[in-house]
């Protein structure tokens, strides 16, 4: 029976994400996949949001004074290079 | 600046109600362009009424340096931290534990697995980015932890890594850790891990597997948000969240892990009131030889950040 239980919640998990992702694929259909472009042109936004998303939701705002702080922060937590933290800290605090 | 998250979460497990109230600040003050002190302590309290179920609640306040590091930004690949730093083990210990981070506010079963003893080690640590091109990066962290036992800041002898590999287009990071415990029976300890958040779609995908001489295991965890269904503007804020996991003891388990099968699921309803607040609720079955239970959680986090001495006026 609980072998049984646990099976069940599993087949539910994987319907749940399955749902998930064709649910969104289709109510963005036409959404055009962003391309990267070469590590030189990496914008800030992109450096954002292939690191600081993977862990956690971005903040609405950051006070200027204390933009270069969290990017210093961020830089050994995520392990970013001095480049990606310039980068991200004009994009921050342009 | 200080920086960090508060949380106050009311959990039920097995019939068994406990208020969990905490706050975690994060001091950051940085030297220069390449020196940063951090620091994070934990305030977390405890409260279950005095017979369990029934009678007035009472507990107390724990106090913890979670960790307390310098870190010199040497180079554009390195980065050489000392002092009391969070063990690199895995996915969880150093990225999803902050309460305003995690999906799930119970940790996974695994959690205790190349962590030993107090989820920080005392030594240096280099870390940094290896390799990074348009398609990918390597990420590498290398450390040594000397064991101490004095108050606040107990550590274990360890020695360990971790590296992953991130692939920028479809968001993919896999990722393995290694530990090796050096004092008393030396334990190796192996995690690999894999996150990955689709371009197209707010899903959040992330999973780990374990293994160590007390056990093993894995859990895996997806969440979505519901900001792209066409749904009213405030149903957009919800995350729903799904985890399971199953842990096997090796040896009679025991380390802070369970001595037999233990299989449990989890799902979560969040609501993200704004970015930096949040409601939680979750529910959970856990099943095991030593009997089944339910586990439920219902809270609130909030992230903080704001500086340390208030503004010049100009």
């Amino acid at each position: 029976m609980k072998r049984f239980s646990f099976s069940a919640v599993l087949v539910l998990w994987s319907m749940f994400f399955a749902v998930a992702v064709i649910n969104c694929q289709q109510q963005n259909p036409a959404k055009p996949q962003t391309v990267s472009p070469p590590v030189k042109g990496k914008s800030g936004e992109q450096i954002f949001n292939d690191n600081c998303l993977r862990c956690h939701t971005p903040p609405m705002a950051i006070s200027p004074r204390i933009t270069g702080t969290v990017i210093m922060h961020m830089r050994t937590r995520a392990r970013l290079s001095q480049e990606d933290q310039q980068r991200l800290l004009k994009y921050l605090a342009p | 600046m200080i920086a960090g998250g508060a949380a106050y979460v009311y959990n039920v497990n097995g019939g068994v109600p406990t208020q969990l109230p905490q706050i975690n600040p994060v001091l950051l003050v940085p030297f220069g362009s390449h020196f940063l002190l951090e620091s994070r302590t934990s305030f977390t309290g405890f409260f279950q009424r005095e017979n369990q179920t029934s009678g007035p609640y009472k507990g107390k306040v724990f106090k913890s340096v979670d960790y307390a590091q310098v870190d010199w930004l040497l180079d554009s690949h390195l980065i050489f931290s000392a002092g009391k730093y969070i063990l690199p083990f895995g996915i969880y210990n150093e990225r999803l534990v902050p309460v305003w981070i995690r999906n799930l506010q119970d940790s996974p079963i695994t959690a205790a697995i190349g962590t030993r003893n107090s989820g920080a080690g005392d030594g240096f640590m280099f870390r940094g980015v290896a390799v990074q091109s348009p398609r990918y990066s390597v990420q590498y962290t290398a450390y040594f932890s000397a064991r101490s036992d004095i108050n606040q800041l107990e550590a274990a002898r360890t020695a360990g890594g971790d590296t992953s590999i991130y692939f920028t287009q479809p968001r993919l990071e896999v990722g393995v850790s290694y530990q090796r415990f050096l004092q008393q029976r030396n334990i190796n300890s192996v995690a690999t891990y894999i996150s990955w958040q689709p371009r197209t779609t707010p899903l959040d995908l992330k999973a780990e597997g374990d293994f160590s001489y007390n056990g093993r295991g894995y859990w895996i965890e997806s969440a979505y948000r519901f900001q792209q269904l066409p749904v009213p503007q405030f149903a957009r804020r919800i995350q729903t969240v799904a985890r399971m996991q199953q842990f096997f003891p090796l040896h009679g388990g025991g380390n802070s892990l369970p001595t037999v099968d233990n299989h449990r699921v989890d799902f979560g309803l969040n609501y993200y009131i704004r970015d930096d607040i949040r409601l939680v609720s979750s529910y959970g079955r856990s099943f095991s030889s030593q009997g089944n239970a339910n586990v439920w959680n219902v809270g609130a986090t909030y992230r903080f950040l704001f500086p340390l001495w208030p503004g010049r006026h100009k």
